[in-house]
């Protein structure tokens, strides 16, 4: 069973008021991301019970859910770590620092540490590219990455 | 999705052919109409312009890009051309884009011969691919619920099956999920897509990803036997193909655009999945193959007929023609129900004649209105309905009006059902209530006072006003009611309620009622009613009737066929013929009903399938059914098509001729008939209403044969309401689509549809009665207990029980004793 | 330099209103308020604004493309910014949150709108809670909400989140996804102006865009149509990324040479020579070399055979391998393809492979006039313009540097020969 807690209630009561209220659907994006925040994740259950509060068949819950990138559908670690690998930062080899990181975390890319810690995935263009090479953590951005940095900043999540 | 027909024009060249369609044509029907096929995958006509499968690129004269023809609105003056080189090679580019994952395997796949994909490729495609790459693996031959299966390398993603889900079925159980080449088709979490239309998915599906579960590899589609006929279960009359394969049935698909053209009349285009996967009765083991005797010995159908004959005269002159009766089936032909009342009353002498247990008398005070005619209505109103479970293309066609027409939709029932979401206003009153419920919408349509009914019927006055005022206020009205579902003199006052629509000023309003049985409507037409003689004549209009049928015409009222029960038992019905019927099962009155058929001197049972009744009659007559016996019916919308057999049967007769046989045994100067049109014929001069139905008129398109006034409305006015016994509850009898009974058995590929016996509760009676949802429970009236599961919900007001007839096996009808009368049961745990 | 958007870019707190306001923030608004909205739609219109998301239409004329007498309306600020290269739009967000505020409010009063909402791309989480506080914040002085600075004006803004996918940039993708829905591109027409959010006219633009409208208004269209070229007025906010320096955001007058603008961004690195450049993100052509003094401005671009798209200067040196970059690029569209339309769905894919196997020493010669056509059996036949952003690298690197492909080819050959 998924329920929102109270904190999540009251954001969604936050977001639900910015549409018109016979256009509530346009929330399921919010939703789908209170969910994820209450839960690391977006559970089947959690998608039944959006598709409740607006009025969706959870089918279609799903089929909006998973054409995004940001919603994941399993459990991941408690800090997802999304390194660009878009041209910008391509051209300043963030391969290699994504290969780096995968080895100082001693997982493959896509995956989660044992600790449940952390997940590293690829992604495309965060728009930084400017201060590439990037990454997020969570909310935060990381720009300018070394591999000196990156020992840093994982460090200090420890 | 089309909007209504415009009116205006344009006039365009497409490859130097000169077109003129209406504005807003597409290109793709634009060309169409002068011969052109331009090549689509994800464009259907009844789904609307999406351009997704980039299939019908077509050069447009003064427009830099190829555009797509199934979203280009053509203009005035526009020059398309098809075949032009650029034209050419951006189709070819398109297709083998397409084919680039898309398995080589037509020659075991059941869509080839009728696939789009390879008929395009062939026509418009390359010869060979340039992919050099291993095509991308996908699941192959997943169930996607028991009656269909995906094939997910065949897929397209054209969107067609989803998008039907969405704008058709309006139930989004069908998406899109992921994307890119990730994309998918999927139900959520891979859950079974189990809806009440989800077949329709595998005849719009244009390659072979989805296919029927029970015509997988069955078949090649050219050795089809393929007829367009009509589908045999509900009111509807959708058209259907009907594929056999050396006289072995195959499959059912929609007649539509794929396959031929749809009747837009009736279905649109769309069939449920009863109608597409719920037709293993015509090779049933259960069948009857032979007529026999009481001594279960097999008769020649000739042997058979005449001693029924000869056996029900004897009768009829012995102990006079009130001694013999007929009770027919909604499931009947008009022939094969025209046939049966002529020998009962010309050969027999006697009205009693029915084939219902509820009141309804033919004819209509108001139009009777087609289906199509619900698109372009203002305001349907539907009362006592629950299309989606009784006659569901119907739900398909009043959503698509809703959402698409502007058409608004006002509920009237004792029950939550799928129409609420759609409606603008929905209404529910009491069980048992909708007498008091109907006259005092009479009386705000009146602008009279409205009483209270707030305690009575659950509802108050100001919604009955609203309703009134939604009625006054739309020009166009169409009633939609279900005649089975009206208790005692509520049948009277609908006929009341409608007069007064039809009579309110610049007004427009038809009815259509959906009684259960594929030809209720013809069955009244043709006068299997013992106060109506065909064509809707009264007993009163006796020199009418003695013009048409002569003057030895019974004129006295027949018994109805719940009274030919208690006649029956009581000894003064001696002999029954009972056709296309189970009364054990069906007729309330449950062990009473048996006793009352044994008690009979002589039962006929005149059936397709083994039932509890054939295992009561002193002979069975074999009848051939749906699928191998010819005929007409006459739909909700008073549409008459013709039934083409899909199947031979050479050995046993089909049943009007049985019937007409039996006929010219007691009169030999009765005329004999060569087919079922001959008798069609007869109709059509004897039947009023019918003079335009024939053998060529009954087909294509089919064609609604002339309404009638219904004789003169009884106001009744509203009945005192009765008072419930302590602590019972009223019954309400509801229908549900996938009953498991005669037709649909053990063995049919919808079993898992089948539902188990429930019983809806409100809250607040199932809080005092201290039962929760999932509880078992007896639901009890009298010596009869019946075992359901309840559900507690708001599908019905307190004071009732709401309970569907899920199978014969439940014995749901034994419970009721006088349907006209209200049945209080106790819910115990 | 002409500095119009990123005049305060880096003041200190410039993302409060207090400090928005010390530097004349919202001043621009209260003249604007004070003259008719369409008296604002023909300003905008003579400055000879075009969108900067990367389409480059005039924004004034897709002002005056609302439907009329059809309300409400509806402004969407497309803050999706997703094309490789660009990180200008984050910057304003991030430092100036006012400045778009206030052009929303501009752009909602000279287009009778009354609710604009804020479509920002998932990953900007931190940019949305500075936007939301800079809302609040105008709502708190009466800049938004009902009868704005005491006229009969109204705005609600809201900001919209939304949750990876590139294609949502797409206007018409964006408006389905702001609806709740599978962020994939709608059928056009109609356009927004005409059936755009919940089926209403509606203006989308880009962040850039909006923020434009400020100094449009503040200067006069006579001041900002002074700057830039014939055709292309005005500033440009420049993303400069890849092999140079010093990459950063800079404004730059329409009409400077490319070549200056990398100068701005410091220059080629250490050693290194200019191999290559993409001047408008990785949906436009790339450039060689010896176009390096084209003038940045949308004809000058398009003549070279670019584009200048959404104002991503993506720089190569001699260190870089055109087939890889491209690899790399056909990757990303192969992964942002929603799926819907059959050549781009297949044909990102196609490319991506072919181009795996040449960058991997698998190539074959033919593999070349392959590629070409499947680019051609793309080009203007998918649904929208991703299938057109996806074949530009593969074609123009094809072009201007073959040599890197028939290197790897040769290799392939050597290999083959080898074994």
């Amino acid at each position: 069973m998924f329920a929102f807690s109270e904190t999540s209630e009251k954001e969604i009561e936050k977001q639900l008021v910015k549409y018109p209220p016979d256009r509530k659907k346009s929330a399921i994006l919010a939703l789908l991301r209170i969910a994820q925040q209450q839960n690391g994740y977006v559970s089947p259950e959690a998608m039944e019970e959006i598709g409740r509060r607006l009025d969706l068949s959870p089918a279609y819950v799903e089929g909006v859910c998973s054409f995004y990138t940001m919603y994941y559908t399993r459990p991941v670690g408690q800090y997802v770590i999304l390194f660009c690998i878009n041209v910008s930062c391509h051209l300043l080899n963030c391969d290699n620092l994504l290969e780096y990181t995968a080895k100082k975390l001693n997982i493959e890319v896509g995956g989660t540490t044992e600790d449940k810690k952390f997940t590293l995935l690829r992604e495309e263009c965060l728009a930084e590219c400017s201060r590439a090479p990037v990454m997020r953590i969570n909310n935060d951005y990381h720009v300018n990455l070394t591999p000196q940095k990156i020992d840093q900043i994982l460090d200090s999540l420890k | 999705m089309p909007k209504k027909t415009q009116t205006e024009t344009v006039t365009l060249t497409i490859d130097g052919k000169t077109v003129t369609v209406p504005k807003g044509t597409v290109a793709v029907d634009a060309a169409k109409t002068v011969g052109i096929d331009i090549p689509v995958f994800c464009y259907h006509e009844k789904l609307g312009p999406f351009g997704c499968c980039r299939m019908c690129l077509v050069e447009v004269e003064k427009m830099p890009k190829l555009a797509t023809a199934c979203t280009l609105a053509v203009g005035q003056d526009m020059v398309i051309n098809t075949e032009s080189q650029k034209a050419t090679k951006g189709r070819q580019g398109v297709l083998e884009f397409t084919l680039l994952n898309h398995p080589l395997d037509c020659p075991v796949c059941d869509k080839g011969g009728e696939c789009p994909l390879q008929d395009n490729t062939f026509a418009h495609g390359p010869d060979l691919t340039r992919t050099e790459f291993t095509r991308y693996n996908r699941d192959k031959a997943v169930p996607l619920s028991p009656v269909v299966t995906i094939d997910r390398e065949r897929c397209i993603a054209c969107q067609r099956c989803t998008r039907y889900s969405d704008i058709v079925e309006q139930e989004t159980a069908l998406v899109m999920v992921n994307r890119g080449f990730q994309n998918r088709v999927q139900t959520f979490q891979d859950r079974p897509y189990e809806t009440r239309f989800s077949g329709n998915v595998v005849d719009i599906c244009p390659v072979g990803a989805l296919t029927n579960t029970t015509y997988r590899f069955k078949s090649r589609i050219w050795d089809l036997d393929n007829a367009e006929t009509l589908c045999a279960h509900c009111g509807v009359n959708c058209n259907i193909v009907v594929g056999a394969r050396m006289n072995e049935f195959m499959r059912v698909q929609a007649k539509s655009g794929e396959n031929s053209q749809a009747n837009d009349a009736v279905d649109d285009g769309w069939i449920c999945d009863k109608g597409r996967f719920g037709y293993g009765f015509v090779e049933s083991a259960n069948r009857i193959l032979n007529c026999r005797n009481d001594k279960g010995e097999a008769l020649e159908a000739n042997d058979a007929l005449g001693q029924a004959a000869t056996q029900l005269k004897k009768i009829s002159d012995e102990h006079g023609p009130k001694s013999v009766g007929f009770i027919g089936s909604p499931y009947g032909t008009n022939e094969e129900l025209y046939l049966y009342q002529k020998l009962f009353r010309q050969q027999l002498k006697t009205n009693n004649i029915d084939f219902k247990t509820y009141k309804q008398a033919p004819g209509l005070p108001v139009d009777h209105y087609d289906v199509g005619d619900i698109e372009t209505s203002d305001l349907v109103l539907l009362i006592a309905s629950d299309p989606t479970e009784e006659a569901p293309v119907l739900d398909l066609r009043i959503k698509k009006s809703v959402s698409f027409f502007d058409v608004k939709l006002a509920v009237l029932n004792d029950q939550k059902t799928d129409m609420d979401k759609p409606a603008a206003l929905s209404l529910r009153y009491n069980v048992g209530s909708e007498a008091e419920t109907l006259s005092a919408l009479i009386d705000a349509l009146n602008d009279k006072k409205v009483r209270g009914l707030e305690k009575s019927a659950g509802i108050a006055p100001k919604l009955i006003k609203e309703l009134a005022a939604t009625i006054q206020g739309s020009e166009k009205v169409c009633v939609i009611y279900n005649p089975a579902a009206l208790n005692g003199v509520a049948s009277d006052t609908i006929l009341e309620l409608l007069q007064t629509i039809g009579g309110l000023p610049d007004k427009q309003c038809g009815a259509i009622p959906v009684a259960p049985g594929t030809n209720a409507v013809g069955a009244l037409d043709m006068g299997a009613h013992p106060n109506f003689y065909p064509g809707g004549l009264a007993l009163s209009e006796a020199e009418k009737i003695k013009s048409l049928w002569g003057d030895e015409s019974p004129l006295q009222p027949g018994f109805s066929a719940l009274e030919m029960i208690e006649k029956a038992a009581a000894g003064e019905l001696k002999a029954l013929v009972v056709f296309r019927a189970n009364p054990v099962v069906d007729f309330p009155g449950g062990s009473a009903v048996m006793e009352a058929l044994k008690n009979l001197d002589y039962l006929v049972v005149h059936d397709m399938l083994e039932t509890e009744t054939t295992q009561l009659a002193n002979l069975v007559l074999a009848s051939n059914g749906p699928g191998y016996d010819d005929g007409t019916t006459t739909n909700i919308g008073g549409r008459v098509q013709f039934r083409k057999r899909s199947l031979v049967r050479e050995d046993h007769p089909p049943d009007w001729m049985i019937i007409s046989r039996m006929i010219r045994s007691l009169d030999p100067e009765a005329p004999s008939y060569k087919n079922s049109f001959d008798a069609t014929d007869e109709i059509s001069k004897n039947v009023p209403g019918y003079e335009a139905i024939n053998k060529k008129s009954v087909k294509g398109m089919g064609l609604p044969r002339k309404g009638f006034a219904c004789s003169e409305v009884q106001g009744n006015g509203a009945p005192a309401a009765e008072k419930p016994e302590n602590g019972a509850l009223r019954l309400r009898v509801t229908n549900y689509l996938f009953a498991h009974d005669k037709i649909l058995d053990a063995s049919s590929p919808l079993a898992h549809q089948f539902k188990s016996s429930t019983v809806y509760l409100n809250a607040e009676d199932a809080k005092a009665l201290g039962i929760e949802t999932g509880g078992e429970v007896k639901v009890v009236s009298g010596d009869v207990a019946i075992d359901a599961v309840a559900e507690v919900s708001d599908r019905c007001n307190p004071g009732a029980a709401l309970m569907p007839r899920v199978s014969d096996e439940q014995g749901l009808m034994a419970l009721v004793k006088d349907p006209d009368a209200a049945t209080w049961v106790q819910v115990k745990k | 330099m002409t500095q119009l958007l990123f005049k305060h870019i880096n003041v200190e707190g410039m993302a409060s209103i207090d400090v928005y306001e010390k530097h004349g923030g919202y001043e621009t608004l209260k003249k604007a308020l004070k003259q008719k909205p369409e008296e604002i739609l023909e300003t905008v219109k003579a400055s000879g604004l075009r969108g900067r998301g990367g389409a480059g239409f005039p924004t004034g004329l897709k002002w005056s493309f609302l439907a009329k007498n059809v309300y409400p309306r509806y402004l969407v600020c497309n803050a999706d910014e997703s094309e490789p290269g660009t990180c200008k739009d984050r910057e304003l967000l991030l430092k100036n949150p006012h400045l778009l505020i206030e052009g929303m409010i501009i752009c909602a009063y000279a287009c009778e709108i009354e609710t604009g909402y804020n479509y920002m791309r998932g990953e900007f989480y931190d940019l949305c809670e500075i936007f939301d506080k800079a809302v609040e914040e105008a709502y708190d002085r009466g800049y938004l909400g009902k009868n704005i600075l005491k006229s009969k004006f109204n705005l609600d803004l809201h900001s919209h989140l939304g949750a990876g996918a590139y294609i949502c940039g797409e206007e018409s993708a964006l408006l389905n996804s702001l609806e709740g829905m599978r962020g994939e591109p709608r059928l056009k027409p109609p356009f927004p102006a005409v059936e755009g959010l919940y089926g209403k006219p509606t203006v989308v633009n880009n962040v850039e865009t909006l923020c434009a409208v400020v100094p449009v208004v503040e200067g006069g269209a006579k001041a900002y149509a002074a700057l830039g070229t014939e055709k292309s007025k005005g500033t440009k906010l420049v993303s400069v990324s890849g092999h140079v320096r010093n990459p950063g955001n800079f404004e730059v007058v329409l009409g400077t040479p490319t070549s200056e603008i990398i100068e701005m961004a410091g220059g080629m690195r250490e050693g290194r020579k200019l191999k290559a450049f993409i001047p408008g993100g990785s949906s436009v052509p790339m450039l060689p070399a010896d176009k390096v003094d084209t003038p940045y401005d949308y004809e000058s671009l398009q003549a070279a055979g670019s584009m200048l798209g959404s104002g991503a200067l993506i720089v190569m040196d001699d260190s870089a391998n055109v087939v890889k970059e491209t690899l790399r690029i056909a990757s990303f569209y192969m992964h942002e393809s929603c799926g819907k339309c059959t050549p781009c769905r297949e044909g990102t894919r196609w490319l991506h492979q072919i181009l795996g196997e040449i960058e991997s020493g698998r190539g074959k010669d033919e593999n070349i006039g392959l590629l070409q056509d499947i680019c051609d059996n793309m080009s203007f036949k998918c649904f929208c313009p991703l299938g057109d952003a996806a074949i530009a690298p593969v074609l123009s690197g094809i072009a201007n540097f073959r040599e890197d492909y028939e290197e790897l080819l040769s290799q392939a050959k050597a290999g083959v020969a080898a074994e």
